[in-house]
């Protein structure tokens, strides 16, 4: 081998990294790829942020009684931990931060459609941030993240005007984004990517970004009118001055519940990926994923009554949401399947983003499947606001949503920081969070089935003395369970940014991918490709072949691809 | 008489102090014991989807194992080939959870209409929540805070409303829960078929003591139902005058989440901090400014009626108006309560000997 492979990095000056350098270069890039790891830097401290308040409610909650805090703190910890959660960390985690970085190169382009905008839209989502945190520090707010009226416009809680602002702020950011994702998507394919051959992680992301755009606005609507709701009491809501407060929960869950598959899809989208790369099998029924994407998107506009079973609104209503709402299930159920199929007669590296993909499938069945009992009227009825509810939302909105994040992550860390992770610490690693997850949440079902109600800063004054003892039995272990899951956070990170000064360099393919960003050098040059790569199946792994001396994979040359199957 | 106070006391107490109550008998891993009519159907729908998700979960779990261990890659640079979609397959498994959902969802609805639809010989019983205390108020006008009484195997209508925030009742045992809006009512109903002593939660959050807004249900036999309803109505009127202090005692409940006896500082003073001013003057946060005044019979009157009016520094304004929620006797007996709270409990909340 005379020539340098093309998978071999110069890891050098031709990176997006040392394009050019000093704060600036950063502060006004518009680089896609910058602004991809500004928003992953940025997603990750609010995940400790938000980390950290529900550490504290899970502390509170290990003895019955106050423990460390009083009520309105506990109150305070919850909202801001649900707050930052979800509109700072897992709504632009994958779209806004893996997203930006992938999406691009995956198509083989330069950039995304609008690179201003893009820049725009990062620092939206910082003005948001900022507001939020200033709000927290000027005393926070104790509404919960879902803002209920008439609670939230009562007069002693003014901090509501700015972390509404802030959310207001946060919708546009990600309406800005999500534009951005269709206009490139529609006109920067290269020659020869048809629709179907987009990565499904490309369908999942353009499926997240219509729900962005079409249901955002509500949001930014609804935050808007609670905003002169409290300052000129318009009486929409208020019903001292004859509004519905039943109405904002109405307007609140036409985004919200959206929100959850803005949550939910691009993490299914990445699992797509992890499997079948690591598989190292085609992925299979490429067609029943895609579409279950645009179905799942479709009917998430449809189904936000069932948040509201026990509101009030007519049983009509409460019939038709529970019907609809079952047709979410079924797409979801094709993608598991789906999953499941591509690994069958695979070759199976179990490696950590194979390990977060597992997890991915173990918990998101489990919080698929407890949607079941949720969605069904007579069972909802029993478990509703209870920790039953709790802990489904934190299998989809966590253990499904983030780990298959942090998944990406770590399949995708080669290609953006050009250095490999020790293997090792990342199974570990996987395997921490995973049992922690599960140790936390799990006995929170047995907890909201049992009748334990969400929201509840303590479970002894007024209960009954063998409620108390269950009931605590259950909250120790879920905040033991969290502690382990913080240790494995933190042992996360620390093997990341370990990797960082001391790993490997990474090869341009470390895992035998097969779509466009594993065409180009780890970390990508500032372009990306000096020429358009051509476009082949993405998912097929006979153009790859193992290549010793770059320790990693590289394309065939002249590869021409066998009949399609 | 001393008897009907000291026994509605006994009862006060019970629900002041961690009571047993009687969900723990017939607790599965899951479920709370069902002891409303309604309550089987319930749980056989909740363990109908949790049969078939089970299977679903291991099936899922299983396959992803077995896949993971048998076509683990044994070596580096090899890849598999195979089918890339197969559409019959992929077909099965839509169709079949399809159905699946279908049948539960109907099971669901089934049950659904079971549980709203009121039969139409209820008894009904009026809800009203309030931070952070639920009042029941029956037919005969006996009203009760967090303590509902209802009579075994009779159906039971809750007829709920809110004065301020969302609130919702929730009656594990018995599988039913509804939310109380301000400015609407709506209404539940349950029919008990054990007698017992059960919890009640508020399970919409609604501020500071959301928590501690908790009620205890109580299912009577009918006759003992009809007996003690029959003296609650009627209890504030046939208090003798100097057992007036003590009738304050068991009117308390309604001022539990918010007040103690025993001189712990929650969202409102506690008694005994408003005892030990008694006649001394004190400093108030009015509207505009602050203003001195006498902590006397007025005061305490004032601060129940038209609580906004006047603040102890240093406590939140949250207190609602108990204006037509009191009869003026009651009102009467909490005053004569606080004013004479050393002859009723100790400073740390316990009565003292005597008094029962």
């Amino acid at each position: 081998m005379t020539t340098l492979t093309p998978s071999r990095p110069a890891f050098a000056p031709s990176n997006y990294l040392t394009h050019s350098r000093g704060v600036l270069s950063w502060a006004m890039t518009l680089d896609h790829k910058r602004i991809g790891i500004m928003y992953l830097l940025g997603v990750l401290g609010s995940f400790l942020l938000g980390g950290i308040f529900a550490l504290l409610v899970r502390t509170e909650l290990i003895w019955p009684g106050q423990t460390i805090m009083t009520a309105d703190q506990y109150n305070r910890a919850f909202t801001l931990h649900g707050a930052i959660m979800v509109f700072l960390v897992i709504i632009p985690s994958v779209p806004a931060a893996l997203g930006n970085f992938v999406l691009p190169i995956m198509l083989g382009a330069k950039d995304v459609a609008f690179p201003r905008l893009n820049l725009g839209s990062f620092y939206l989502w910082v003005l948001g941030a900022v507001l939020a945190v200033l709000a927290m520090l000027s005393g926070g707010i104790d509404t919960g993240w879902t803002f209920y009226t008439p609670y939230s416009i009562e007069a002693d809680r003014q901090g509501v005007i700015w972390v509404a602002s802030a959310v207001f702020i946060l919708g546009f950011s990600s309406i800005f984004t999500g534009i951005n994702f269709i206009v490139t998507i529609h006109r920067l394919r290269p020659q020869g990517m048809t629709w179907f051959r987009m990565p499904l992680f490309l369908w999942a992301l353009y499926a997240t970004a219509v729900i962005q755009v079409l249901a955002t606005p509500v949001l930014g609507i609804t935050v808007l009118l609670l905003m002169v709701e409290k300052v000129m009491g318009i009486g929409i809501f208020d019903p001292s001055l004859g509004g519905d407060p039943v109405l904002f929960q109405h307007f609140f869950w036409f985004y919200s519940h959206p929100a959850v598959y803005i949550m939910i899809l691009p993490a299914m989208g990445i699992v797509s990926e992890l499997i079948s790369v690591h598989s190292h099998r085609h992925i299979f029924g490429y067609r029943f994923i895609a579409f279950s994407s645009v179905a799942i998107a479709i009917f998430g506009f449809l189904v936000w009554g069932h948040h509201m079973f026990a509101s009030g609104q007519s049983p009509l209503m409460n019939a038709l949401f529970s019907m609809i709402t079952f047709s979410v299930s079924i797409p979801s159920a094709i993608k598991v399947f789906n999953w499941l199929a591509t690994m069958y007669r695979g070759r199976i590296s179990l490696n950590t983003p194979m390990l977060y993909g597992l997890s991915f499938i173990f918990i998101f069945t489990i919080g698929g499947l407890t949607g079941i009992p949720l969605g069904t009227l007579a069972t909802d009825i029993h478990l509703h606001d209870t920790y039953f509810v709790v802990a489904h939302f934190h299998y989809v909105m966590m253990g499904s949503a983030l780990i298959a994040m942090i998944g990406g992550m770590h399949h995708w860390w080669p290609k953006m920081t050009g250095r490999m992770y020790s293997e090792t610490a990342g199974r570990i690693g996987a395997i921490g969070v995973f049992l922690g997850f599960n140790f936390t949440f799990f006995p929170q079902f047995m907890l909201g089935s049992l009748g334990m109600p969400r929201r509840y800063f303590d479970y002894q004054a007024g209960f009954s003395q063998d409620l108390t003892e269950l009931f605590h039995v259950y909250h120790f272990l879920s905040t033991l369970g969290s502690y382990f899951m913080a240790l494995a956070f933190f042992w996360t990170a620390g093997y990341l940014l370990h990797s960082l000064f001391r790993g490997e360099r990474a090869p341009a393919n470390p895992w035998g991918g097969a779509s466009l960003e594993w065409k180009c050098s780890s970390p990508p040059p500032h372009d990306n490709f000096a020429e358009q790569p051509a476009v082949g199946d993405c998912y097929d792994y006979d153009q790859i072949e193992w290549d010793e001396a770059a320790k990693g994979y590289r394309f065939r040359e002249n590869y021409t691809p066998a009949a399609a199957h | 008489m001393t008897a009907t106070i000291l026994g509605s006391t006994a009862a006060m107490l019970a629900q002041l102090a961690p009571f047993r109550s009687d969900d723990a008998a017939g607790r599965t891993f899951w479920l709370p014991p069902g002891v409303s009519s309604e309550a089987a159907q319930v749980d056989w729908v909740f363990y109908l989807i949790y049969w078939i998700c089970l299977f679903f979960f291991v099936l899922v779990v299983a396959l992803m194992v077995l896949f993971a261990w048998k076509y683990r890659r044994t070596r580096a640079g090899t890849w598999a080939p195979g089918p890339t979609h197969n559409t019959p397959i992929e077909v099965t498994w839509t169709i079949i959870p399809l159905l699946l959902v279908i049948v539960i969802f109907y099971v669901g609805l089934k049950g659904y209409v079971n549980l709203i639809e009121v039969p139409a010989n209820a008894y009904e019983v009026n809800v009203v929540a309030r931070k952070w205390t639920w009042e029941f108020r029956h037919r005969n006008g006996a009203t009760e805070a967090n303590v509902l009484k209802v009579p075994r195997g009779q159906p039971v209508r809750l007829t709920i409303q809110s004065d301020d925030v969302l609130h919702s009742v929730f009656i594990p045992a018995f599988r039913i829960k509804q939310d109380a809006v301000p400015n609407r009512t709506t209404y539940a109903w349950f029919q008990a078929d054990r007698a017992g002593t059960y919890q009640l939660f508020c399970t919409e959050y609604c501020g500071t003591q959301h928590s501690s807004m908790t009620a205890m249900v109580l299912v009577l036999e009918p006759e003992e139902f009809e007996r003690q309803i029959a003296a609650d109505a009627a209890w504030i009127d046939q208090v003798p005058e100097e057992q007036l202090h003590m009738a304050g005692f068991r009117l308390f409940a309604r001022c539990a989440s918010c007040h103690s006896l025993d001189g712990r500082r929650l969202t409102g003073p506690s008694f005994w901090e408003t005892h030990d001013k008694w006649g001394t003057s004190q400093t108030l946060e009015a509207g505009t400014g602050t203003v001195s005044r006498v902590v006397d019979e007025n005061y305490i009157r004032d601060s129940i009626l038209i609580p906004q009016q006047d603040i102890v520094p240093t406590y939140p304004r949250s207190m609602p108006s108990f204006q037509g929620q009191l009869k003026a006797r009651e009102l009467d007996a909490l005053i004569a309560f606080i004013r004479r709270l050393d002859e009723v409990v100790d400073r740390s909340g316990k009565p003292v000997s005597g008094v029962n």
